[in-house]
C-alpha cells in the first residue's frame, strides 16, 4: 500500500504536525520508505491466528482508596502560561 | 587499580570494610567526569553537590552502624527519560528541556531507598527514539571506545558513563533495544528485564506495552545487584507492573552450565550480519560448549517480520503518548499562535525533532481510518505468533544465544541520512520486547578495529535468573575487559 503526498499532508492534521514546515518534504520521502518495510507484514499468513485480544492478561485494579493529590502550585511550575491559577490557552469561544 | 575503574561489587566490598568512604567514591567519579566528559558527552546534567551531600549521610549511616543495602554508597546514573523530582527530566528533547518533575519514578525513589548516589541524568535519543543517540536534541555522545563512533542508543549516555567509568552503575530503559544495543556497542553489561516486572511509573513513555528499565553496568554480578533494586511490583501506580514474589538474583547467581540447552536460531546468523559479529557470538556458544553447556541449533521462522510488526505498534502507541506534548499544560510552547489548533501544531512541530515526527506520522497512519486493520491489528495478531514461536523454542532450549546487533558501532553521522537503514540495526533486539521477554547483553569480543561485540542472551518470561547465570559463567570463563583508556 503506497502512501501518497496527499496521505501524508492528510496524516499530519490528525497528528497535528505541520505539513508546510522546515523538513516536512524528506519526512514525507522518508515515510514512503518505512511505509514500504512494514508493509512486508503483509506477506505474512498468520492462519487462523486473528484476535488482538490477549486472554492470558486481566486488567489490574487496585484498591479505591482515597490519596492526596499533587498540588496545583507544584504542577503549574511547568506550565508554559500561568494567569489566576490556571493554564492560559488562546480563546477557544468565540 | 583506580576507584573509576572497580566494578559496584568490589567497591561495595570496599565501602562495606570501611576502606573507602562513599564521599570519596563519588568525588573520585566525578573527577574522572571531569578528565573524561568533554570527549564523551554522555551527561545531560550532574549534580555533584547533591550526590556529595548523600554521599555524606550514607558515610554517617554507615558509621552509625546502620545495615544498609550492598549498593548503599555506589554512584548512579539515569537515563533523561526517568523521572527525577526537582531536577531537570529532558528526554534530550526541546519539547521537554525545561521540565522539571515534581515527583520521582518509582525506579529512583528505589535507588534512594537503598542508598544509591545519583550523579546525574544520561544523553538518550529524542524520547527514546533512535538507536546512535544522534536524535537527542541538545548534545552529541560519543563511544569511549572510539570517539568518532556513535554510542548506540537510545540509552547511548548510560552505556557511555559506565564504559568510560564515569559511574560503575546507570539506569536506562529499553522499548526495542535500547539498554542491549548500547551496552553491546559500549563494551559493558545491559539488562532488559521481563515485561511488568520493573515499574514504568515516572518513565515517559514511549510505546507503553513495551517500555522496561533495567540495569547497565560492567559485570553480570553488577547487573543482577542493580536488577534487585529495580525489580518489584508497583500496584499504586503501575497497572502492568506484575505482582509476584521476587527473589534475589544476586542471591541465587549459579555459573554452572552442565546440561544447559543453550540455542542458536538460525535467522539471527545470516544475511545482514557482519561476519566478525557472527564469529564472536559463535565462538561464545563453543566457550559455553567448553563449559558444559549443550549448543542447540534452533529456528525462529518469523524474526524477519519483527522489524516491521515492532516499528507498527511502537510507533502507534507513541503516536498516542506523545499527543500530551500539545504546548498546553507543560513543555515547548510557540511563541506565536493564531487560535488553539495552531498552539498545537506550531508547539509540537517546533519541538520535536525529526525522528520523533516520523514515528508519529507511522503512529497515526497505521491507526487511521481504512488503514487499522492492514497494519495495527496485524501487527498484533502477529506479535501473539512471535510469542508463539518463543514458547516452542523454550520447550528445546534453556536460553537463546544471538548477535546484539548487526554490526558493531558505526562512524557518528554516517546513518543519518537514512531512517531505515538505521531501524534495520534494532532487527536483533525487537522481538525480544515483542515477546515481552528478558535479554541480557554482555561482551564476547572486539571487531578489527578494536570496537566491542556483544553478546544477546534471551530468556523465557520471568527467566532473568537462567541469563544471569550464563552471563556470570561467561564472564568468569573470559574475564571482564578493563575500562578503556581515554
Amino acid at each position: 500500500m503506497a502512501i501518497t503526498t496527499q496521505d501524508i499532508a492528510y496524516i499530519a492534521g490528525l497528528a497535528r504536525l505541520d505539513p508546510h514546515g522546515e523538513g516536512f518534504d524528506k519526512l514525507a520521502e522518508d515515510m514512503q520508505g518505512i511505509v514500504a518495510m512494514v508493509d512486508q507484514l503483509q506477506e505474512l499468513d498468520l492462519g487462523d491466528i486473528t484476535d488482538v485480544i490477549d486472554t492470558e492478561r486481566k486488567n489490574a485494579l487496585r484498591e479505591d482508596v482515597e490519596i492526596p493529590s499533587y498540588p496545583s502550585e507544584e504542577i503549574l511550575k511547568n506550565a508554559p502560561v500561568v494567569e489566576c491559577g490556571g493554564v492560559s490557552v488562546p480563546r477557544v469561544v468565540e | 587499580m583506580e576507584l573509576y575503574q572497580k566494578t559496584a561489587s568490589e567497591l561495595s566490598s570496599l565501602l562495606q570494610s570501611k576502606e573507602i568512604s562513599s564521599v570519596e567514591l563519588t568525588k573520585a567519579v566525578f573527577a574522572r567526569t571531569a578528565q573524561v566528559e568533554d570527549t564523551v558527552g554522555a551527561y545531560i546534567s550532574t549534580d555533584e553537590e547533591a550526590a556529595l551531600a548523600r554521599a555524606a549521610q550514607i558515610d554517617e549511616k554507615r558509621a552509625a552502624g546502620e545495615e544498609l543495602s550492598p549498593l548503599a554508597g555506589i554512584p548512579i546514573a539515569v537515563k533523561d527519560n526517568i523521572c527525577t523530582k526537582g531536577t531537570a527530566t529532558t528526554c534530550a528533547s526541546k519539547m521537554l528541556e525545561n521540565f522539571v518533575p515534581f515527583y520521582n519514578a518509582t525506579v529512583v525513589d528505589k535507588l534512594n531507598e537503598e542508598g544509591l548516589v545519583i550523579t546525574g541524568k544520561t544523553n538518550l535519543d529524542e524520547f527514546a527514539m533512535g538507536s546512535s543517540c544522534e536524535n537527542s536534541a541538545l548534545q552529541t555522545t560519543r563511544n569511549p571506545h572510539n570517539p568518532a563512533h556513535v554510542p548506540g542508543g537510545s540509552s547511548g549516555g548510560s552505556a557511555a558513563v559506565v564504559a568510560a567509568g564515569e559511574t560503575p552503575l546507570a539506569v536506562g530503559s529499553d522499548t526495542g533495544g535500547s539498554i542491549r544495543q548500547p551496552a553491546s556497542f559500549c563494551g559493558v553489561v545491559g539488562l532488559k528485564p521481563t515485561y511488568g516486572t520493573v515499574s514504568r511509573y515516572g518513565l515517559i513513555a514511549f510505546a507503553s506495552s513495551l517500555d522496561q528499565i533495567g540495569p547497565m553496568a560492567r559485570s553480570v554480578e553488577d547487573a543482577a545487584l542493580l536488577a534487585d533494586v529495580l525489580r518489584g511490583a508497583d500496584p499504586m501506580h503501575d497497572s502492568t507492573s506484575i505482582p509476584r514474589e521476587y527473589d534475589s538474583l544476586h542471591a541465587k547467581l549459579d555459573p554452572d552450565m552442565k546440561g544447559v540447552r543453550i540455542g542458536l536460531p538460525k535467522e539471527y546468523f545470516g544475511e545482514g550480519i557482519d561476519a566478525e559479529v557472527s564469529k564472536a557470538v559463535l565462538d561464545a556458544a563453543e566457550v559455553y560448549r567448553g563449559l558444559g553447556a549443550e549448543i542447540v541449533e534452533l529456528s525462529l521462522p518469523l524474526s524477519k517480520y519483527a522489524l516491521p510488526i515492532y516499528y507498527i505498534l511502537s510507533s502507534a502507541e507513541a503516536s498516542s503518548n506523545l499527543a500530551r506534548f500539545d504546548g498546553v499544560k507543560y513543555g515547548y510552547r510557540t511563541q506565536k499562535a493564531d487560535d488553539l489548533i495552531d498552539l498545537y501544531v506550531k508547539s509540537r512541530s517546533e519541538a520535536f525533532g525529526p525522528e520523533v515526527q516520523r514515528r508519529i506520522m507511522l503512529g497515526t497512519y497505521v491507526l487511521s481510518s481504512g488503514y487499522y486493520d492492514a497494519y495495527y491489528k496485524k501487527a498484533r495478531a502477529a506479535q501473539r505468533a512471535i510469542r508463539a514461536d518463543y514458547a516452542k523454542a523454550f520447550e528445546q532450549v534453556d536460553v537463546i544465544l544471538t548477535p546484539t546487533a548487526p554490526t558493531t558501532a558505526y562512524q557518528i553521522g554516517e546513518k543519518t541520512d537514512d531512517p531505515l537503514q538505521m531501524y534495520m540495526g534494532d532487527i536483533c533486539t525487537v522481538s525480544v520486547n515483542i515477546a515481552g521477554l528478558p535479554g541480557l547483553v554482555q561482551p564476547c569480543g572486539f571487531d578489527s578495529g578494536r570496537m566491542p561485540i556483544g553478546m544477546q542472551l534471551i530468556g523465557p518470561r520471568f527467566g532473568e535468573q537462567k541469563l544471569l547465570n550464563a552471563g556470570l559463567a561467561f564472564e568468569r570463563a573470559t574475564g571482564l575487559t578493563d575500562l578503556v583508556a581515554l
